[in-house]
């Protein structure tokens, strides 16, 4: 989707403006390199990244992240895989969710009373449900502000008898209030659940949702949009990649070629200085965190007398695997 | 409320000149005035009730999942209003402002109702006929299943092959069985979904309880006495009815767990006759055969529901309805529970994997439901004329 005439708007990346998402993201994008600069004032709701041109910083509610993704007005949002599957439709034809970022864990659960000691499963509640709804005539109430992935879960397991009960805050309360007999709502540790004497069902998770990135296909991939995009991906890599890994050195008794092959393959380490061999005998290898033990052991084996293990700030690569995943949904420029 | 008009403007404007949005349901409206013309000489009087209803009757009673086909709006103060998805409902609902409630009163229409379909619009054309306070059931149910299946071939779609259950004869079984709640419920319920016997006993079992202790405890109790240290357990808790049901209702079910785990919930011999009962099927008059056969090997009294079912066969094979054209199943039965007995749907054969063009049945317990007072008799059926006429492009 090029745009013809030069007239390409900025990249626009959506990040959350406020809640427990806010601090988390920009600590991530602060430790890719990718500091965020304010607009004007605090209450700007516009920013930019520092060194890096024509891109916008869009600060607004996880609830807006996700409509300005689904109507391609940003071009890169974070927020939570709950939200996005709750608020739009077609998630896999619309978006690409690129890289999980590791923080905002929360599931969404079916909780009912804990009082209910003969329900335990979604197949309990099916009948319970119908019970319910024999004795009474009326249906069971859900309270949850997740309509969309409650009704579609609830119509896997073959469940009609329930009403959904819209609820736009302390969703866990719903029960004691008499608002509804059960809920469907997040949580990250059940804690606020117990507290309301409700218990998550066995079976009853909808969704493990955390914090992602995720790219809309709607927004216009001009030229400029799509270098910002490999941009911001190489860094969010090399950042990542760097984070969970070490570079091991270490100078073995003669040329290591071979035993450079034999690492990469056992401890799934690569080689920062190329496939190469060195006459010296130099190695300079990265590997994962809890493999460097293991490997430097394996080294001083092979005759190395010192080996050094040093952590990484970024580590940059000509393949770049997020970029790629992004170019193979919008097409190659 | 009611807004029985003899010729609604708004419909014969409709069927003259393309209306604002879709000329795919000219095809449709066309067929749809023959058969209405079938239903109007057989006396039944068109209406036109209003399209727009509180959203909160559809999802009653047909559950959340109807939810996600409703064009929903809202009035100015909040209340949740949807577009008709179809026309029993607003029928019956006019029917019971009127003044003519609780008597006899029969209906046709013919319009649009919203449903959405992804991609393919929402707007599809219907026709139809309902049937209010007749105390003649049988011969109701005959006249109406039986014009319904005439007014589909004078639409010239494709001609019908019809499925028909009984939700009385259903009812008979389990009660001439001895089979009462919670598995009389799930038995309707279960069948009507189409999953066997087996399923449905196995169902509720699948929660293993992690109590093993307390439910062998219980299980050497006398029920009254179990039951009661259930709900004194629950009630040293501090828990009375928290989540809308009542400590009696949840020790119930918690016993009754405990009592699957010693045998099985219904007889061997009782559950070999609603085998037998549900694996009924065929021409019609072959199938009473076949019912008075098993009420006679099983020891069970369906004569009542018996003579009902051969009367209305009667009456239907007299309204002169193709007997090839017919085919019986004891397992059909709907999932809404309002449905009282006679139910019917018919689909083009020719057709494989076709749609449902046609449905109805006996709806006795929809006005209560409504707000009546008591149950009225009320039998109909509707056409929905874009997949008979899909029949006919093919």
């Amino acid at each position: 989707m090029a745009t013809g005439n030069g007239a390409e708007g900025p990249f626009v990346l959506a990040v959350p403006s406020k809640g427990r998402l806010q601090e988390a993201a920009y600590a991530f994008f602060a430790r890719a390199g990718l500091e965020f600069v304010q607009g004007r004032g605090a209450r700007d709701y516009r920013g930019a990244i520092a060194g890096l041109a024509g891109v916008e910083v869009a600060y607004v509610s996880s609830a807006e992240i996700v409509g300005l993704l689904a109507a391609g007005a940003a071009h890169f949002g974070v927020a939570g895989e709950d939200l996005l599957r709750e608020k739009a439709l077609n998630v896999e034809a619309r978006f690409e969710l690129l890289s999980p970022l590791g923080f905002g864990h929360a599931n969404v659960v079916v909780a009912a009373p804990q009082a209910w000691i003969d329900v335990r499963t979604m197949a309990d509640l099916d009948d319970v449900a119908q019970a319910f709804r024999a004795r009474r005539g009326e249906r069971m109430r859900v309270a949850t502000k997740y309509v969309d992935l409650t009704r579609r879960f609830f119509a896997e397991h073959g469940i009609a008898d329930y009403r959904i009960v819209e609820s736009l805050g302390a969703t866990e309360g719903a029960p004691a209030s008499g608002a509804a007999e059960l809920i469907v709502d997040i949580t990250t540790t059940g804690a606020t659940l117990a507290a309301n004497a409700l218990k998550p069902l066995d079976d009853g998770t909808i969704l493990r949702s955390q914090a992602t990135l995720i790219a809309s296909l709607a927004a216009p991939w001009g030229p400029n949009a799509r270098q910002s995009a490999r941009a911001i991906l190489a860094r969010i890599a090399a950042s990542e990649e760097a984070r969970q890994s070490r570079e091991v050195r270490a100078r073995l008794p003669r040329e290591a070629h071979q035993l450079v092959e034999t690492a990469i393959e056992r401890f799934g380490a690569v080689s920062a200085i190329g496939e190469g061999p060195d006459s010296h005998g130099f190695v300079a290898l990265h590997c994962a965190r809890d493999k460097v033990a293991d490997l430097a052991g394996w080294l001083l084996a092979k005759g190395a007398e010192r080996v050094s293990v040093a952590a990484l700030e970024q580590t940059f690569a000509a393949r770049n695997a997020l970029y790629e995943a992004l170019e193979r949904r919008i097409g190659a420029a | 409320m009611t807004q029985t008009i003899p010729a609604p403007a708004l419909a014969d404007s409709a069927s003259q000149a393309p209306r604002g949005g879709d000329p795919a349901n000219q095809a449709p409206r066309a067929a749809g005035e023959r058969a209405l013309d079938c239903f109007l000489a057989a006396g039944f009087e068109r209406t036109e009730p209003p399209i727009l209803h509180p959203a909160a009757i559809f999802l009653d009673m047909s559950g959340e999942e109807v939810r996600r086909r409703l064009f929903l709006t809202a009035d100015a103060a909040g209340e949740e209003l949807c577009l008709r998805p179809e026309y029993t409902i607003p029928v019956c609902r006019a029917y019971l402002a009127s003044d003519k409630a609780g008597g006899i009163a029969e209906y046709s229409y013919l319009g649009p109702v919203f449903r959405a379909r992804g991609t393919q619009g929402g707007e599809q054309t219907q026709t139809g006929l309902e049937s209010f306070g007749r105390p003649d059931a049988e011969a109701a149910d005959a006249e109406v299943f039986s014009l319904a299946m005439e007014a589909a071939s004078a639409a010239g779609g494709a001609m019908l092959t019809a499925r028909l259950g009984d939700a009385g004869l259903f009812d008979a079984v389990l009660d001439s069985l001895k089979i009462a709640e919670p598995w009389r419920r799930r038995l309707r319920r279960g069948v009507a979904r189409g999953l066997s016997l087996e399923a449905i006993f196995i169902r509720p079992r699948l929660s293993a309880l992690a109590q093993p202790g307390v439910l062998a405890a219980l299980e050497s109790a006398d029920h009254a006495g179990a039951k009661a240290l259930v709900e004194d357990l629950l009630a040293i808790a501090g828990i009375d009815s928290v989540g809308g049901r009542t400590a009696s209702e949840i020790a119930d079910r918690f016993l009754e767990q405990a009592s699957l785990r010693s045998g099985p919930p219904i007889e061997a011999e009782k559950r070999a006759a609603l085998d037998a009962f549900l694996s009924i099927s065929g021409d019609p008059d072959e199938a009473a055969v076949a019912l008075r056969r098993l009420a006679h090997s099983a020891g069970l009294n369906l004569s009542a529901a018996l003579d009902a079912f051969e009367r209305r066969n009667g009456f239907i094979a007299a309204r002169g309805v193709a007997i090839e054209a017919v085919r019986f199943s004891a397992a059909f039965v709907r999932d809404f529970d309002y449905y009282t007995g006679f139910v019917f749907e018919a689909h083009d054969p020719q057709a494989p994997g076709a749609r449902t063009a046609l449905a109805g049945g006996r709806y006795d317990g929809l006005a209560r439901r409504l707000g009546a007072s008591e149950d009225i008799p009320a039998v109909g059926a509707a056409i929905n004329l874009d997949r008979l006429m899909d029949g006919e492009k093919r």
